[in-house]
């Protein structure tokens, strides 16, 4: 099974359906908003070479720590590099990982949950099996072993990031399709002749969107501090790189002498949830099934 | 449903044996041995050979897990290598204290994240909904180890300060660290609480929503139902479902400690055991550590299954 | 809305007339710790904070004082009767808590515990001598002989260490599941309770043997986290606060209730050049790396001034230093020897390094990268979790290729035999500690000098001969050596921080 057959399968019902619900996007202003904080990050980490105002690599150790200034807009981290530079070109890395992380744990969770939810019995039993096992294995013995094998590199945190939280999404994606598959219109498209595929497709898939939405815009929050966590045990990325969550981590020591430097990754962190957030929920809408009848 | 429960409960047996045997072969086969953990610079050769000898760490894998499975079978855990106290002790001082948090912090931040949800679900786009959105965005983005500061700074620092100042002497409102007692408590649950409402406040939002454009609760409110009822008892027990599955989710995960929170607040729970003992290469603690976690998560999930039978009579496992 | 306000006042009034007294009483002393202790077996724990915690309740034979002198403290005197054999007369008494008499069979059953290699205690290193294990005979009741190889100078500071400290030998026949949660010694307190990952609660001995202490109890109270312990100290929930960040000093310096405590500490921290891989092979190369890196800088800026920048491969205090003249930065030079070299601009090298381990060990680690950058060095770092990382950098040789890595070394005796030795003789390459696989024959002859000879001038210009040599030699690139920063209530007295680490609470009392 590849992540591939859905869009394939779904294309000739799509394409009535998505103009419209494209419109419906667009008509949205709260989505607008998120999508154009969205974009604007994105932007910023393409082109962080460009629009930096220094090089973010470079430190000069008499402005460690140092505040805002009008040099140096939101400060100095702790080895006296440039605050904003590092923001602007940690937002690619950053948003790298919480994607990567995100899509790992949502297409493997959903795949999972679907089949678990859907077909019930000895699948589900297995299924539920495997992922008590996941979630009772301790999440930094997994990072670990990942270091272990694979070399310590923020890479390899990030895919161990997504195998933790698939869990969550397998669990979630369950759930909601438990549920679902006792709907009529469930029933009565099977009684109609429908495969199993289209049945998940069209009908269970669309339902379980608004709790995968919520559960993928925060987990990007979570993958970001997950990151963190895993760099202050020495599992995570080295500490010259300008991620998030790594800046973070390193501004724990720093919370009284020097605030800003937990401060404004704290907050670019928040405003990139802000905006997927609020285009989740737009996107949410504008897809939603029953609105379209 | 009887039966599904006795399934499910032989499948844990699997289960466990399953977690069992990958930590117990992971934290075997990850570089870095206990007497390296112990004696850091100072571990020299002879050391470890003799640690491994003792601990019977030389004996091939399979053999050294049969043994502990014996071992397991006569409930004996056995010792720490870096304190040299038992395991169930070691784990029998900090559960109860994972516990407490555990289910306080959930009670709280269920209650106040499930009306915070439904009351944003009801008024959508509406002042209370941004403001629950926003505050939801901060309980997920700020790092524990800044939220927790910031509430000592608070009760023990400045709030006595300002007190003083006006008249009315005090030391330190709330202890910063520590879990004698109930104040020890509440800085560590408000701030594990923030953290977890966040999400549950989102998804009941979410699912919520959802629910509220269906059929049958126009058809309810056609039939002039008390809007509350409406909305806490029709609407809301419909979408539960991913609520609880969240809920129980997060019960497993702070049942496994929550170790930001245990570090800061310097609460002996079992998350910092745990990490504690990982970077110490501990491996009996570890097992039985993640041995107790395993039962937990377990239990917690099956619960949750029974509860969405409850929930949603149709559901039915087969 | 003037009501709420008021209304939010008497709340709180609530809850602070509900809150416990959470401050400390006169007799009692807190100490917010950072690491709870291992377990309660002197002889076998390794950390600091352990050890800091027992001697309190165990005690040495003989005691380095904080200034590096050594006196006798359970001991009376110590007298070589030939070159290698030593007798100990023994203070006499005294007794232990349970009531069994301190005497020469009670130190013979704790040094034998010690030197029983089935044990394994991590010191049993500081009585083994050329190979062989120290013998220990009792001689009578209240005098022992200990017969080495060779002459061992170093003896009595040995004997200072934490781990030789006496238990009482009804405990030790107990087992080591008893010691592990019990602990029965000599010492001017006694453990009342140990709340694991919480706290350890030490009383008064009242039939100290010594002068009594002033304080009733002393308690230990882990505070993992550095802030918290900031925000402990300065609402006056504890009296003692270790580890203070360096960038916090000016915050707790401006506390009218806090003083800060600094004391030079006899940990270096160092990074290692793999002399057998390249570039490091070069020794300009690795000069030039000593010259590019800001060390001045470093300290200033990322310590606040609260570390010493190395003059010599160990710490001031510590026997047979001599001050060479540092690498101060000199780009100009480091880029010529670079180009001498043949090392061209952009060459990568990996520089592993532990967090969390050391002060501030990562952010030296960032600096230091960013300072090579400027001389055209691409560094790259590699992180690691401390168990891994230790095993990582001390592999033999095939398997070894790290190029440079960062460690600490502490010195615990206070001599130069400890802080060289094991780091620069030839004999001692991965997996002992020479790291560098520095290999230099007239260090080697140097370094066995200092160590056979017992004239203590002879031994000093051994030392200073061979330090001078390493110096120039540069096998490391020299770093700092860390001090150690404590926050104390200015209303406590007499509160001891040694050089080595420990946290000391015997003499102290409180206003």
């Amino acid at each position: 099974m590849t992540a591939s057959i859905p869009t394939g399968l779904a294309a000739p019902h799509n394409r009535f359906k998505l103009p419209t619900s494209i419109r419906r996007l667009i008509r949205n202003p709260l989505a607008m908003v998120g999508l154009f904080i969205v974009l604007t990050f994105i932007f910023v980490g393409l082109f962080a070479e460009q629009i930096s105002p220094h090089d973010y690599d470079l430190s000069n150790l008499s402005m460690a720590r140092k505040g805002p200034s009008a040099t140096h807009l939101l400060g100095n981290d702790e080895i006296g590099r440039d605050m904003l530079s590092r923001l602007f070109h940690g937002a690619r890395i950053s948003l790298t990982l919480s994607i990567i992380s995100v899509g790992i744990g949502l297409v493997t969770g959903v795949l999972m949950g679907v089949a678990a939810g859907y077909f019930g019995g000895v699948v589900d039993l297995i299924i539920m099996g495997i992922i008590d096992i996941m979630l009772a294995f301790p999440s930094i013995l997994l990072a670990i072993v990942f270091v272990a094998f694979l070399g310590s590199s923020l890479q390899n945190a990030m895919i161990a990031i997504g195998v933790l939280s698939i869990p969550v999404y397998t669990r979630l994606v369950r759930s909601s399709t438990l549920s679902i598959k006792e709907e009529l219109f469930v029933e009565a498209a099977r009684a109609l002749g429908a495969s199993h595929l289209t049945i998940v497709l069209r009908h269970i898939l669309p339902n379980v969107f608004a709790p995968i939405i919520v559960q993928s815009t925060l987990q990007m929050a979570v993958a970001i501090q997950a990151a963190a966590a895993l760099g202050f045990l020495g599992l995570g990325a080295p500490p010259d790189v300008p991620e998030w969550g790594n800046m973070l981590q390193k501004g724990r020591n720093f919370i009284f002498s020097a605030p800003h430097i937990v401060l404004y990754p704290g907050l670019a962190t928040m405003l990139v949830v802000f905006g997927f957030s609020l285009l989740g929920d737009g996107l949410r809408d504008a897809l939603d099934p029953r609105l379209n009848r | 449903m009887t039966k599904f429960i006795l399934r499910r409960l032989l499948l844990a047996i699997p289960t466990l044996l399953g977690v069992s045997f990958l930590v117990f072969a992971s934290i075997r086969l990850v570089p870095g041995g206990p007497a390296v953990a112990l004696a850091g610079e100072l571990a020299t050769p002879q050391m470890i050979e003799q640690l491994n000898r003792e601990l019977g760490l030389d004996q091939p894998l399979l053999i050294q897990y049969v043994n502990y499975l014996g071992r397991m079978l006569r409930f004996d855990l056995g010792r720490s290598i870096r304190s040299g106290l038992p395991v169930v002790e070691e784990i029998q001082t900090r559960l109860p204290r994972t516990l407490l948090l555990a289910v306080v912090s959930l009670a709280v931040s269920s209650v106040l994240g499930i009306t915070i949800g439904v009351t944003a679900a009801t008024r959508p786009n509406s002042l209370f909904d941004g403001g629950s959105m926003i505050f939801a965005l901060l309980g997920v983005s700020m790092p524990i180890f800044w939220s927790g500061l910031m509430l000592m700074i608070f009760f023990a620092v400045l709030l006595p300060q300002w007190l003083t100042s006006i008249g009315f002497p005090t030391g330190p409102i709330l202890p910063p660290t520590g879990s004698g007692t109930w104040q020890h408590l509440v800085m560590p649950v408000t701030a594990l609480a923030a953290n977890s409402m966040a999400i549950q406040a989102r998804m009941t939002r979410a699912t919520m929503l959802e629910v509220l454009r269906q059929d049958y609760i126009r058809t309810a409110r056609a039939k002039g139902q008390k809007e509350r009822i409406v909305i806490y008892v029709h609407a809301l027990r419909n979408a539960m479902l991913p609520i609880v599955t969240i809920i129980g989710l997060q019960f497993g995960t702070l049942l496994g400690g929550a170790v930001l929170t245990e570090t800061v607040f310097s609460w002996p729970g079992i998350g910092r055991l745990l990490v504690d003992t990982i970077s110490f290469r501990d491996y009996p603690v570890i097992q039985g550590t993640v041995l107790t976690i395993s039962i937990g998560f377990v239990l917690t999930n099956l619960a949750v299954d029974v509860l969405y039978a409850y929930l949603d009579p149709r559901i039915k496992y087969s | 809305m003037k009501l709420s306000r008021v209304l939010v006042v008497v709340g709180l009034l609530l809850v602070s007339m509900l809150a416990p007294t959470v401050k400390a009483q006169s007799d009692t002393l807190i100490i917010a710790s950072g690491t709870d202790i291992e377990n309660t077996n002197i002889h076998l724990v390794t950390s600091s904070p352990s050890f800091s915690v027992l001697e309190h309740i165990y005690e040495t034979l003989f005691s380095m004082t904080p200034e590096g002198e050594l006196e006798p403290l359970l001991a009376e005197s110590i007298e070589a009767t030939a070159d290698n054999v030593y007798v100990i007369k023994l203070k006499e008494g005294i007794r232990f808590t349970d009531g069994t008499p301190f005497n020469a069979e009670a130190v013979k059953a704790n040094l034998d515990y010690m030197l029983d290699p089935e044990n394994g205690s991590a010191f049993r290193f500081l009585l083994v001598v050329g190979g062989e294990p120290a013998q220990v005979e009792v001689l009578d009741e209240f005098t022992i002989q200990i017969t080495t190889k060779f002459p061992f100078a170093p003896l009595p500071a040995h004997l200072a260490h934490g781990a030789y400290a006496m238990v009482s030998p009804a405990a030790l026949a107990q087992g080591r599941d008893f010691l592990a949660s019990n602990a029965v010694g000599t010492g001017p307190f006694v453990l009342s309770e140990w709340k694991r990952d919480e706290e350890v609660i030490l009383t008064r001995n009242d039939d100290y043997w010594g002068e009594k202490p002033a304080l009733e109890t002393v308690i230990f109270k882990v505070v993992k986290e550095s802030g918290a312990r900031l925000v402990e100290i300065q609402s006056g929930t504890v009296d003692v606060a270790v580890r203070v960040p360096p960038a916090d000093i000016p915050m707790l310096e401006a506390d009218p209730n806090i003083e800060i405590m600094i004391t030079p500490g006899l940990r270096t921290i160092y990074i290692f050049f793999n002399v057998t891989e390249e570039p490091f092979t070069d020794v300009r190369v690795r000069q030039a790396v000593n010259y590019a890196v800001d060390v001045q800088a470093i300290v200033d800026n990322l310590f606040e001034g609260a570390a010493l920048v190395s003059r010599a491969p160990f710490a001031p205090t510590i026997f047979g230093y001599a001050e060479q003249e540092p690498y101060a930065r000199d780009l100009e030079r480091a880029r010529a020897l670079l180009a001498e070299a043949g090392i061209a601009e952009g060459t990568t090298v990996t520089l592993y390094h532990p967090t969390g381990r050391y002060i501030q060990d990562a952010l030296v680690a960032d600096a230091v990268r960013a300072q090579l950058r400027e001389v055209g060095l691409n560094v790259e770092l590699q992180t690691l979790e401390w168990p891994q990382y230790v095993p990582q950098v001390r592999r033999p040789k095939p398997e070894n290729d790290i190029q440079f890595a960062m460690l600490g070394w502490g010195v615990p005796t206070m001599d130069a035999d400890y802080a060289l030795f094991a780091l620069f003789h030839s004999s001692e390459f991965p997996p002992g500690f020479n790291g560098a696989f520095y290999s230099n024959p007239e260090v080697d002859a140097l370094l066995e000098k200092g160590r056979s000879t017992l004239d203590p001038e002879e031994r000093r210009a051994a030392y200073a001969e061979a330090i001078r040599i390493i110096w120039e030699d540069a096998p490391w690139l020299f770093l700092y050596s860390e001090i150690q920063v404590t926050a104390v209530r200015k209303n406590v007295e007499g509160f001891i921080v040694h050089p080595d680490e420990s946290l000391i609470a015997t003499f102290a009392s409180k206003r």
